[in-house]
C-alpha cells in the first residue's frame, strides 16, 4: 500500500511518542509473526502429516534448492513459471495497448472491437482454462494462451480508460504547438500522458497473469511452481505443497515490487498519486 | 497604443452557439468585433463564466466559429495559426517533459534542428528567471514558476500574437502581484502583440495598453480604454485610481 | 442575435442521429459476430466437437434447465450453488475485511501489528491455497468459501485501509474542536469518509470472488458452474461449457452493474 503525499498521519499519534512507545512500536510488527510461528509449531505438534512443522518446510525448501524434481531445482521451477507469465504478458502488452487506445480514440473501432471485447470481459479468466485445454490439450501454448487472455484484459480496460480520461487540455496544448495530425498528437501528447495509466493495467495484468499461470500449472503441466503444489497434493508430500506456496508469495511480492520500480523509472513525474 | 500603428489582428462579428442536451441554445459569444494593433499589450476585461474563453479558443483556431472570422495582417485565417501562441490557465505544462522540453515543444513539433532550439528556449527561460531549472519536472515548480514556463514556452514558438488566458488566474494573491509585474518587464524586454484576459481590473490596468471592457453574458463589447500611463504602473497612483473608478463604475459585475 | 430555433433543432437531430449510429453500430457488430460464428461452425470450418454453435449453446441452455446430465444438476442448482458460495464468501470477507483495514487505518500500532500477516497473505494467489485447504477442511462448501473468502478480502482491506487514510485533515480537526474522542471520530468522520474507497473496494471483491469461484469449483464441488464446466469437459459437452462460461460471464456482469447501481444511489454526492 502505496503511502500517500500530504496524509494526515493517524488521528491517534498527534502527542510525541514516548522512548518506551517507539520501542513497543518497533517490535510490533516482528510480534504478530512470532505468535504466528509458535502456532504453527504447536498445531503442527498434533498432526504433522497435514500441518508439517516450519522446520520440515525449510528443510524441503533447502533440498529442493539442490536437488531437482521432476527436472528442475526449486528456481528452476519458479524460473519456468515467470518465463511463461513474460512470454504472455509480452504478447499481451503487444496487443493489448493498441487496441486500447484504437478504442479509446476512435468512435467507430469503439462501438465494433470494444463491443465485442465487452462481451468477451466478463468472462473470468480462469474460466477459460476448460475451453483452452479443450482446443489446445496440455502443452505450453495453451498455458500462454491462458494467461494471455488473463492479462490481456486489464491492459485493454487501462488503455481505452487512459484515452478517455485524458484531458482536452493537452490535445488544446499540442495543436497550438504544431502538433497538428492525429499521429503526431498520438505519438507527443497522448502516449505520454497516457502512460501511468496504462502502466497500471501492466501492474494488474501481472498479477493476474501469475495467478492464472499457477492455476493453469495446477491443472495440466509438468514443470512450475503450480505443478510442485499438484505434486504434493497427489504425493501427499505436505511440505512440497508448502514449498510451493512460499515460493509462490516469495515471486508474487518480488514481481510487485519490480514492477513498481519500473513504473518510478518510466514515468518519474508520477508524484503524489496512489498506486492502488 | 499610437493610433498610427497597423491592425495586426481583425475580429469580425465571432458567433458561437452552443447546444445543451435538452436541445437549448446557448448563445456565448455573440458578434464580438474588434482590432488588436502591433506590438500593443490588449486587455480583454470581463466577469467570469462568460465566454472569454471560448472567445480565445476561436481567435487561436482551437475552436470554428458559427459565424464571423479571424485576420491576421489582412488574411483571413482558420485554425491554428503560426503566428498564434498561447498561454493557457489551467497551465497545460506537460508533466512528462522536463521544463527544456516543455519549453521546446513548439519548435520540435516544427522540426527545427536541437541545437536551434535549445538555444532559442533558454534563452528565453532566461527571459521569464527560470534558468537552471530546465532539467526540472513541472510538478517540482511551483505555481508561478509554473505559468512562467507557459509564458516562454509561447515566445519560444516564435509566436508573434501571444493570447494569454487569465495566466494569473490560478495563483496566490502574491504571487499574482509579482507575475503582473514580470510581464510587463518581459513585454517589455520582447514585444508582442499581446492579448491579455482578466476578471480583475487592477491587473487590467496594471499590464494593458488598452483594455476592452465586456459586458456581462453573452459577452459585448462595452467600451475601450486606452491607457496612456508609463509602465511600470503605479496603483495608488491618482490617475490608476481615476481610471479604476472610471471602469469599475461602467461594468456589469462588480469587478 | 436571437436563439436560431431551425439551427438548434437541426444541431440536436444531428447528435442524436450521430448516437444512433453507433448504437446501431455495436448491435450490428454482435450480430454479425454471431452470424458468422454460427456459419463458420455449421460449414464445418472449425474441427469437429471443438467449437459450438451458437444455437448449440443455446440448445443446452434449454437443455440443462430441466436436464441434470451430465453433472448431476440442473442449471438452476448450479447457478444457484454457485451464487451461495460466492456471496456468503463475500460477505465474510466483506464483513471481516473492511473493519480490519479501516482499523488498520486508523490506529497505527494495529497496522504495524497486523500489517507483517497481512503482507504475507497478499502475494500468494487463493487459487495456490485450494490443495491447503482441501486437505484441512476438505472438500465442501466450508473450502470453497474460504477460498472465495481469501479471494475477496485482500481488496476490502485495501480499499477500507486507504479510503480512511485519505480522510480530510480538516475533518478530523474540526471534530476534535468539538471535543470528539479519537474513537469517535473514527467512527463518525473517518469511516464514512471511507465509504467511496470501501464501495470500490467490495466491486473489486466482488468480481475476484466470481472469478475464483470457478476455479475453486472446479477442483472441489459437487454442484456450481464451475463444476458443470469441469463435468462438461470430461464428457466433451463443448456446447455446456460454452454455456457454463456464458452464464458466469453474465450473470458477473449482471452483479457488477447492480452493484454500481447501489454504489452510485448511496455513494452520490459524496465528495468530502
Amino acid at each position: 500500500m502505496a503511502k500517500l503525499e500530504n496524509q494526515v498521519e493517524h488521528a491517534g499519534d498527534v502527542r510525541q511518542d514516548s522512548t518506551v512507545k517507539k520501542a513497543v512500536n518497533a517490535i510490533l510488527p516482528f510480534v504478530s509473526i512470532i505468535i504466528l510461528v509458535l502456532i504453527w509449531f504447536i498445531a503442527s505438534g498434533y498432526n504433522s502429516r497435514i500441518l508439517p512443522s516450519p522446520v520440515a518446510v525449510i528443510q524441503r525448501i533447502g533440498k529442493l534448492l539442490v536437488t531437482p524434481l521432476s527436472g528442475s531445482t526449486l528456481f528452476g521451477h519458479a524460473g519456468i513459471s515467470l518465463l511463461r507469465v513474460f512470454i504472455s504478458l509480452f504478447f499481451a502488452l503487444l496487443l493489448g495497448i493498441p487496441m486500447g487506445i484504437l478504442i479509446g480514440w476512435n468512435r467507430t473501432f469503439s462501438a465494433t472491437v470494444g463491443t465485442i471485447f465487452e462481451l468477451i470481459r466478463p468472462i473470468p479468466s480462469l474460466a477459460w482454462i476448460p475451453l483452452i485445454i479443450v482446443w489446445f490439450g496440455i502443452g505450453e501454448l495453451p498455458k500462454i494462451i491462458m494467461v494471455f487472455m488473463a492479462a490481456l484484459m486489464p491492459v485493454v480496460v487501462n488503455s481505452y480508460t487512459a484515452i478517455k480520461l485524458l484531458p482536452p487540455l493537452y490535445l488544446d496544448v499540442g495543436r497550438m504547438f504544431n502538433a497538428s495530425t492525429d499521429g503526431e498528437l498520438l505519438r507527443n501528447v497522448v502516449l505520454p500522458a497516457s502512460l501511468p495509466t496504462i502502466f497500471a493495467g501492466v501492474r494488474n495484468a501481472t498479477s493476474v497473469g501469475w495467478m492464472v499461470v499457477l492455476a493453469a500449472e495446477m491443472l495440466a503441466a509438468k514443470s512450475g511452481l503450480g505443478f510442485l503444489i499438484n505434486r504434493g497434493m497427489e504425493s501427499f508430500d505436505v511440505p512440497l505443497i508448502m514449498t510451493g506456496m512460499v515460493l509462490i508469495g516469495v515471486v508474487g511480492a518480488l514481481l510487485a515490487l519490480a514492477t513498481n520500480l519500473i513504473e518510478r523509472r518510466l514515468c518519474p513525474w508520477n508524484r503524489g498519486i496512489v498506486s492502488e | 497604443m499610437e493610433q498610427g500603428n497597423r491592425v495586426r489582428v481583425s475580429i469580425n462579428n465571432l458567433s458561437k452557439t452552443f447546444y445543451s442536451n435538452a436541445g437549448e441554445a446557448i448563445n456565448v459569444v455573440n458578434g464580438i468585433s474588434f482590432d488588436v494593433y502591433n506590438n500593443e499589450f490588449l486587455v480583454i476585461l470581463g466577469p467570469g463564466r462568460c465566454g472569454k474563453t471560448i472567445l480565445l479558443n476561436m481567435i487561436t483556431g482551437l475552436q470554428k466559429p458559427d459565424s464571423g472570422e479571424v485576420s491576421i495582417d489582412g488574411r483571413v485565417v482558420t485554425g491554428v495559426a503560426p503566428e498564434m501562441g498561447m498561454v493557457f490557465q489551467k497551465l497545460g505544462l506537460m508533466p512528462w517533459l522536463t521544463i527544456m522540453e516543455n519549453v521546446e515543444f513548439g519548435p520540435k513539433m516544427r522540426g527545427v534542428s536541437k541545437k536551434e532550439r535549445r538555444e532559442k528556449a533558454a534563452h528565453f527561460l532566461d527571459l521569464v528567471g527560470l534558468t537552471g531549472f530546465e532539467n526540472h519536472y513541472p510538478y517540482q515548480l511551483s505555481g508561478g514558476m509554473k505559468q512562467r514556463v507557459g509564458i516562454a514556452r509561447a515566445y519560444a514558438n516564435d509566436a508573434q500574437i501571444l493570447v494569454m488566458d487569465e495566466p494569473f488566474g490560478q495563483l496566490d494573491a502574491q504571487t499574482r502581484y509579482n507575475m503582473q509585474m514580470e510581464i510587463v518587464s518581459i513585454a517589455e524586454k520582447e514585444r508582442r502583440t499581446i492579448i491579455f484576459v482578466t476578471n480583475n481590473i487592477e491587473e487590467a490596468i496594471k499590464v494593458g495598453d488598452r483594455i476592452i471592457l465586456f459586458t456581462k453574458c453573452p459577452a459585448q463589447v462595452k467600451e475601450i480604454y486606452p491607457i496612456l500611463m508609463p509602465k511600470p504602473r503605479d496603483e495608488i497612483s491618482r490617475e490608476f485610481l481615476n481610471i479604476r473608478s472610471e471602469i469599475s463604475d461602467n461594468t456589469d459585475l462588480a469587478l | 442575435m436571437g436563439i436560431d430555433t431551425q439551427n438548434t433543432a437541426k444541431f440536436v437531430k444531428q447528435r442524436r442521429k450521430d448516437n444512433s449510429w453507433y448504437a446501431f453500430l455495436s448491435v450490428a457488430t454482435v450480430l454479425v459476430f454471431l452470424l458468422l460464428w454460427e456459419l463458420l461452425a455449421i460449414i464445418g470450418v472449425f474441427p469437429p466437437n471443438k467449437v459450438p454453435a451458437p444455437t448449440d449453446v443455446f440448445r443446452a441452455l434449454v437443455f440443462k434447465m430441466t436436464n441434470t446430465g451430465p453433472d448431476g444438476a440442473t442449471l438452476q442448482v448450479n447457478i444457484l450453488a454457485s451464487l451461495q458460495v460466492s456471496l456468503s464468501g463475500l460477505l465474510l470477507a466483506t464483513l471481516i475485511g473492511v473493519p480490519l483495514g479501516l482499523l488498520m487505518g486508523w490506529y497505527r500500532s494495529f497496522d504495524r501489528m497486523i500489517r507483517p500477516l497481512f503482507e504475507i497473505l497478499r502475494p500468494i494467489p487463493p487459487v495456490a491455497w485450494i490443495p491447503l485447504a482441501i486437505l484441512w477442511i476438505g472438500v465442501g462448501l466450508q473450502a470453497k468459501a474460504a477460498i472465495i473468502f481469501l479471494s475477496a478480502f485482500v481488496p476490502c482491506v485495501i480499499n477500507s485501509y486507504t479510503g480512511i487514510r485519505q480522510t480530510n485533515p480538516t475533518l478530523i480537526n474540526v471534530a476534535k474542536t468539538f471535543g470528539a474522542k479519537d474513537f469517535y471520530i473514527f467512527l463518525h468522520v473517518g469511516v464514512p469518509s471511507a465509504v467511496p474507497m470501501i464501495f470500490a473496494g467490495v466491486r473489486v471483491a466482488l468480481a475476484n470472488a466470481w472469478g475464483t469461484l470457478v476455479a475453486a469449483e472446479m477442483v472441489a464441488a459437487s454442484a456450481g458452474l464451475g463444476y458443470m464446466i469441469n463435468m462438461a469437459r470430461q464428457f466433451n459437452r463443448i456446447d455446456v461449457i460454452v454455456l457454463g462460461m456464458a452464464c458466469i460471464g453474465t450473470l458477473g456482469f449482471l452483479f457488477t452493474w447492480l452493484f454500481g447501481l447501489l454504489e452510485r444511489k448511496i455513494v452520490k454526492g459524496r465528495t468530502v
